[in-house]
């Protein structure tokens, strides 16, 4: 019952408490969009508000369980009688909407919105004591304030009081969440080497601008720039600005700029970290990280296919195609036939067969659904899909398969796979039709147009691009 | 922008050890974009005993961008224009790196002048005389540094009383003296002509 609210934090990817967590971690559970100014009778923004004005019988347990003794019996009638009240909203005295914000503030907002027309809130009270209360000891909910660095009630304190945590030196492990323990330990840890590598890296200096780099005045000038190639210290700002700066009275960008301005080494990239390293080890761990960070943003150039960009599969960042935008520069030029064209490099051209091209992929979206639904009979999509001849050179090209070796591991998508299936005779209710329709979803509402790269867990995403033929594995960086 | 921060900060380490390496850089005025360089004429050459100034104006871009120096004092060298001042040095042109500062680059400058490169001159005359003719080369550069890089800090304070009782401001006919490299007649004239 009381895992019925989405918690927000999962939501977001960050809830440390796994499934001790009091809040539930399932998409379909209703995400808590109450507001908690309401509750407790004192909403700022009335009827203007984000959130939910609305009654709950039952409040969320929380840490600020010290507040509920006030609840309920010191209900003050209101001075005036209650103005406009609109279905779910917040009926607003006008006494209170005269107030000013500050002076609301005073007002000990204890009192629920909806009780100050009098009405009895003994279901809130009770709720809320069974609420707080638990049986199993997993459930209970350590002291925020001894988990903070000190608990002023001591022994006195109703909560369970965490263990000591060696690496912090805070009372925030939980003594019976083992996962959560070692959650903490380990972020703790990781926390721990960070602050010790930022102190080792307190006296390095910029070698341009002769400053220590992290007592810079601004966060973003303390980071130092690390050189690829070689392990001579700069600040950011310095490095970047030299490697950027016009190449002035015969500066040549490639033997002066990019080189260290120390050793005159070429190095073809520089990396931002707000730490420096003391081991090859460390260096290579602050690069990794990096590059994996610029893997997850999209690049800039590339424009999700619609771009070209200079650095081709050496990128670092992420080079993905939006179906559609692929879908329409194929519309609009349909001679370059094949995916690899589409995405603008010449290296797949040989082997293009290997692959089909999207017009392709469309057809057989169009044929497969056909294929599903039989009873249906050959629609008018079908039909204009065979009208404009994209599926004859898709089947020609099974027929060549079918007769040479086929191997299924050759027909990746499913709608190849049932396509083959069904040139073959055989019967395609071995697919997991479910799963299939599924992806048919996925896929039209691609092609509606509200598809939304954010929409994909990146597994699905993976799948979706394998689905549209484009080869994953080239994405590695190698200079 | 010049960065007056790593300026003022290349001043003090210079200034620092001034008596060891006998190289120092003082402002010119009140901006620390115009600066005046002395280097030590080094041993075993015939710029031996001189004093030499180097008049260095810092760009806008400094430290990206190299500074802009020039001799004060007149020099015999075949990398180093006798009428102007101007050097030939790499390091202040395309190899400059920000990692150099004014202090190294005015230490290259004193090695220049102890291992010329006659073969990439800029006074072609001078670079002529010294293949050819590299007695009277040394000749003329022991003379030039004798002439015009021998300015005993006596010899300066009796010119500027000189210039004084003629009339000038003693500032004045003292930093005119320094920008001509100490040379009574050239101080005069500028004097007169400002």
């Amino acid at each position: 019952m009381s895992k019925r609210i989405l918690c927000k934090f999962f939501a977001h990817g960050a809830c440390l408490k796994g499934e001790h967590c009091e809040y539930a971690h399932d998409w379909s559970a209703p995400p808590n969009n109450i507001c908690t100014f309401y509750q407790r009778g004192a909403c700022a923004y009335g009827s203007r508000c984000r959130y939910d004005h609305v009654k709950v019988s039952r409040v969320q347990p929380s840490g600020s369980s010290s507040s509920t003794g006030s609840v309920g019996p010191t209900i003050s009638k209101p001075t005036a009688t209650s103005g406009v009240t609109i279905s779910g909203m917040a009926p607003v005295s006008s006494a209170q909407a005269n107030l000013s914000p500050s002076r609301r503030q005073v007002l000990p907002p204890t009192i629920a919105a909806w009780s100050q027309q009098s009405e009895n809130n003994d279901t809130l009270e009770n709720d809320l004591v069974e609420g707080t209360r638990s049986d199993k000891p997993a459930d209970q909910v350590i002291c925020s304030f001894a988990a903070a660095g000190h608990c002023p009630r001591g022994e006195n304190c109703p909560h369970v009081h965490g263990d000591l945590c060696p690496t912090c030196g805070k009372h925030c492990l939980h003594p019976f969440r083992l996962k959560e323990r070692e959650e903490h330990s380990r972020t703790c840890e990781k926390m721990q080497r960070h602050l010790e590598a930022l102190k080792r890296s307190q006296d390095i200096e910029c070698s341009v601008c002769l400053e220590r780099v992290l007592s810079k005045p601004t966060a973003g000038e303390r980071k130092f720039g690390l050189l690829s190639e070689c392990d001579h210290p700069f600040c950011i700002t310095c490095i970047r600005n030299w490697r950027s700066s016009s190449p002035t009275s015969g500066m040549d960008v490639n033997s002066t700029l990019r080189a260290c301005p120390i050793c005159r080494k070429l190095s073809y990239y520089v990396i931002p970290s707000v730490i420096w390293y003391f081991s090859k080890e460390e260096k290579n761990h602050i690069v990794e990280n990096y590059k994996a960070k610029l893997k997850s943003i999209d690049c800039k150039y590339f424009d999700f296919g619609s771009g070209s960009c200079p650095f081709g599969a050496s990128c670092f960042y992420k080079h993905t195609i939006k179906p559609r935008l692929l879908l329409q520069r194929w519309v609009l030029n349909p001679n370059m036939y094949g995916y690899s064209n589409l995405l603008g490099s010449d290296e797949h051209n040989d082997n293009e067969d290997e692959h089909f091209s999207f017009a392709d992929m469309d057809a057989v979206r169009v044929l497969s659904k056909y294929l599903f639904q039989p009873h249906r009979g050959i629609t008018g999509e079908v039909q204009s899909a065979i009208d404009e001849m994209k599926l004859l050179p898709y089947s020609e090209k099974l027929h060549k398969r079918y007769s040479g070796d086929y191997d299924e591991e050759d027909l990746p998508t499913p709608w190849e796979r049932s396509f083959m299936w069904s040139q073959l005779g055989c019967d395609t209710s071995d697919i997991d039709e479910m799963e299939f329709l599924h992806y048919l979803e996925e896929m039209d509402k691609m092609y509606s147009g509200d598809y939304d790269e954010e929409d994909f867990l990146p597994s699905e995403r993976a799948f979706m691009w394998s689905q549209l033929g484009y080869d994953m594995s080239d994405d590695d960086y190698d200079y | 922008m010049v960065d007056f921060s790593r300026v003022q900060k290349e001043l003090q380490e210079c200034n620092k050890d001034v008596k060891l390496s006998g190289i120092s850089v003082k402002p010119k005025a009140d901006s620390l974009s115009h600066l005046i360089g002395t280097i030590p004429g080094p041993v075993d050459s015939p710029y031996e005993g001189g004093t030499f100034l180097i008049d260095i104006v810092l760009p806008d871009g400094y430290p990206f961008e190299p500074p802009k120096m020039k001799f004060l004092t007149k020099v015999w060298h075949p990398n180093i224009s006798s009428q102007s001042g101007a050097i030939c040095l790499d390091i202040l042109k395309d190899q400059w790196s920000p990692a150099l500062t004014l202090k190294t680059a005015l230490v290259s400058i004193q090695a220049l002048l102890s291992a010329p490169e006659p073969d990439d001159p800029q006074d072609a005359v001078v670079a002529q005389q010294y293949l050819r003719d590299h007695q009277t080369f040394l000749g003329t550069a022991r003379y030039w540094t004798e002439a015009f890089a021998k300015m005993s800090s006596h010899g300066i304070e009796e010119k500027v009383q000189r210039l004084v009782e003629m009339g000038f401001p003693e500032a004045l006919a003292r930093s005119t003296l320094e920008g001509v490299g100490g040379d009574e007649n050239l101080a005069l004239e500028k004097l007169c002509s400002s």
